[in-house]
Order: structure tokens, then sequence, then C-alpha cells
């Protein structure tokens, strides 16, 4: 009895089988070798939507989402439940909530310094061209909140109601 | 009003996969055309020259959105699709014609694209961005300027938004963790 050739068929009854749940993940060398190759370049994409924004069409929600996509594009090669234990969900909820934050903070600072919210014209006082600096921190932190919500919403529906036990230490 | 053939192109893709979308009875095949139709779309901003928004479009319509329906249905028991499309029903037809007809009816009253004086155009505040929004803020692409200093707080509150959506998840899906 060969071993291989039941493993296979398990295989295959487990992804065609009577099927409420049919098998997601098709593990490829193919796919997995153009993620590899290609992610760095989204990423790279993506920052660049968001920091170039402010001169070019663009900005903090297009990019965040773009980054977002490089989650899915590496759960895509490697399998949602690798993907998610490959990434720290902590660092997920810092970018969603620091994106928040750091939004909010530019805000308060400008009335700590004897502004209104969010006039960021304040800041001239610190450092030359503190409107556009302002902006450009303002688009980084709508990125980090749309591209953590992204691959957040990404995870959360991919799990579902009974996520099982053995990751719950995630 | 005259239309290139890629326009007129494209339109006819547009209203085709949103037909598809909406009648097509098997669920994969209604979000995949539901994906070809916001790509479409996004071509149609990028025409019209607005290329924020074709980008959003493009990333949030056409990439997250397919993703996030992908994944929505695989988790759900998908129906048997025996037949290729939804039996069309006349009473939802009527009112459905009845209100594209009338949204129709409005299209001639809009000004053409590039119209000198279309009311955007000529309005006191786009002409306030356009002419200042580079001297108060240092930022050369005008939508950037309105919306994260000129509308700041709008975009705050969007921001909020999208991370409330996250929270809603969280609860409703009774989660702890995000990733």
């Amino acid at each position: 009895m060969s071993t291989g050739s039941t493993d296979s068929d398990a295989a295959a009854d487990a992804a065609s089988g009577d099927g409420e749940t049919p098998e997601l993940y098709v593990e490829s060398a193919i796919i997995m070798t153009t993620v590899r190759v290609v992610a760095p370049f989204i990423l790279t994409f993506a920052l660049f939507i968001m920091f170039h924004g402010a001169d070019s069409p663009g900005g903090g929600c297009q990019g965040g989402v773009v980054a977002g996509s490089v989650v899915m594009t590496l759960a895509f090669a490697y399998g949602i439940d690798s993907t998610r234990q490959w990434l720290d969900g902590r660092v997920v909820a810092a970018l969603a909530s620091g994106g928040v934050f750091a939004f909010v903070g530019i805000g308060l600072g400008a009335m700590a310094l004897g502004g209104q919210f969010l006039q960021y014209s304040e800041y001239e006082a610190l450092f030359g061209q503190a409107t556009k600096y302002a902006i450009e921190l303002v688009e980084l932190g709508i990125g980090a909140i749309v591209a953590a919500v992204a691959i957040g919403l990404f995870f959360l529906l991919a799990a579902g109601f009974d996520r099982d036990t053995e990751d719950d230490t995630v | 009003m005259t239309l290139t053939l890629i326009e007129a192109a494209l339109l006819v893709f547009v209203l085709g996969c949103a037909v598809g979308a909406a009648l097509l009875r098997d669920t994969l095949a209604a979000v995949m055309a539901f994906a070809a139709y916001s790509l479409g779309v996004s071509v149609l901003w990028l025409m019209l020259q607005a290329p924020d928004v074709g980008l959003t479009e493009a990333a949030v319509g056409a990439g997250i959105m397919t993703v996030l329906f992908l994944l929505a249905l695989s988790n759900t028991a998908s129906p048997d699709a025996n037949r290729l499309l939804e039996p069309v029903r006349w009473r939802t037809v009527v009112p459905v014609a009845g209100f594209v007809l009338l949204i129709g009816a409005t299209v001639p009253a809009l000004p053409a694209i590039g119209d000198p004086n279309a009311a955007v155009v000529g309005g006191e505040v786009s002409q306030y961005y356009l002419e200042n929004a580079y001297a108060e803020t240092q930022v050369r692409n005008a939508v950037t300027a309105v919306l994260a200093a000129y509308r700041g707080f709008d975009t705050l509150g969007e921001g909020v938004v999208v991370f409330a959506a996250v929270v809603v998840t969280l609860s409703v899906l009774q989660q702890e963790v995000v990733a």
C-alpha cells in the first residue's frame, strides 16, 4: 500500500467531498512565486500612492487599500490560516487605532499651539512647510487605518463565527 | 453630447455588468459581474478626468469588495444554480424602469464636460480652492488639499467610520482579535 496515493486520495476527498466547505486554498508553486516576486512592488506602489498623494492622484485611503491588498495576495498564495499565524494581530490593531490617534493628535496639537482643531498652519511656528507635512502625516494616518481595517475585515470574514479554539492564542 | 467609441463601449460594458450582477442566479458569477462593473466605472472616472475617484473605485470597489464578497460567499451555503438567470418579476421591473427613466430624464440637464459655465466650475467655493489651495496648503493635488485640509474634520469622521467598521465586525462575529 503506497502512502502517497492514499494521501492524495484523502486530499481529493477533502477537496471535492460531500462538500459543505470546499477547500479554499490550493497550493501552487506558480502563485507562490509570483506573489513572492510581486508583493514588494505592490507595497512600494501603495507607499508611493500614500506619500505622493499630495502632488498626484491618490492619498491615504487608496494607498491604504493597496497596502492591505498585499496581505490578501499573501493569503491567496500561502493560505489564509498560515498568513494569519504569520501576521501579528496586535500590529493590525495598533495600526488602526494608531491612525485614528495620529489624526486626532495632529488636530489637538494645533489647538495646543493656540489654533483651532486641525488648523495645520499653527505648526509653521515649529518647522517650515508645516501644513504640507501635517497633511502628509494625516494621509499616512488614514492609510494606516484603511490598510489595517481592510486586513482585519479580510481575516474576520474568513474566520466567520466558528473560529476553532486552536486560534485563540493568536 | 457626443460619445467617443471607447466611451460608448465602456458604457455598454458597465450597463451589461450591472444588469448581469442583478440578474445572474449564481452568486459567484454575480460577484464577478459586480467586480467588472466597478472596474468599468473606474475607467469611466479616469476618462472623466477624476483619477482620484477612479483609483478609489478600482482599489475598493473592484479589489477589496470583491475579495470580501468572495470570503463571505465561501462561508455561506451557495444556492443551487440550476438556471442562469433569476426569474424577473414585472412588479419589480416596472418601478425599477420608472426610476431609471426618471433619473435618465435629468441627464440632459447636466452641463457638458468641461463647460466653463457649469455650476461647480463657476462656483465661488470651487474657485477659492483652485486659486488658494497651493498657497495655503503647499499641496499640489487640490483634491488632497480639500480632503485633508479644508475638509479635514469630515475626513477625520470618515476615518473613524472606517475604524468603526472593524470594531462592529469584531462585535458581531464575537471575536477579540482582528487577525
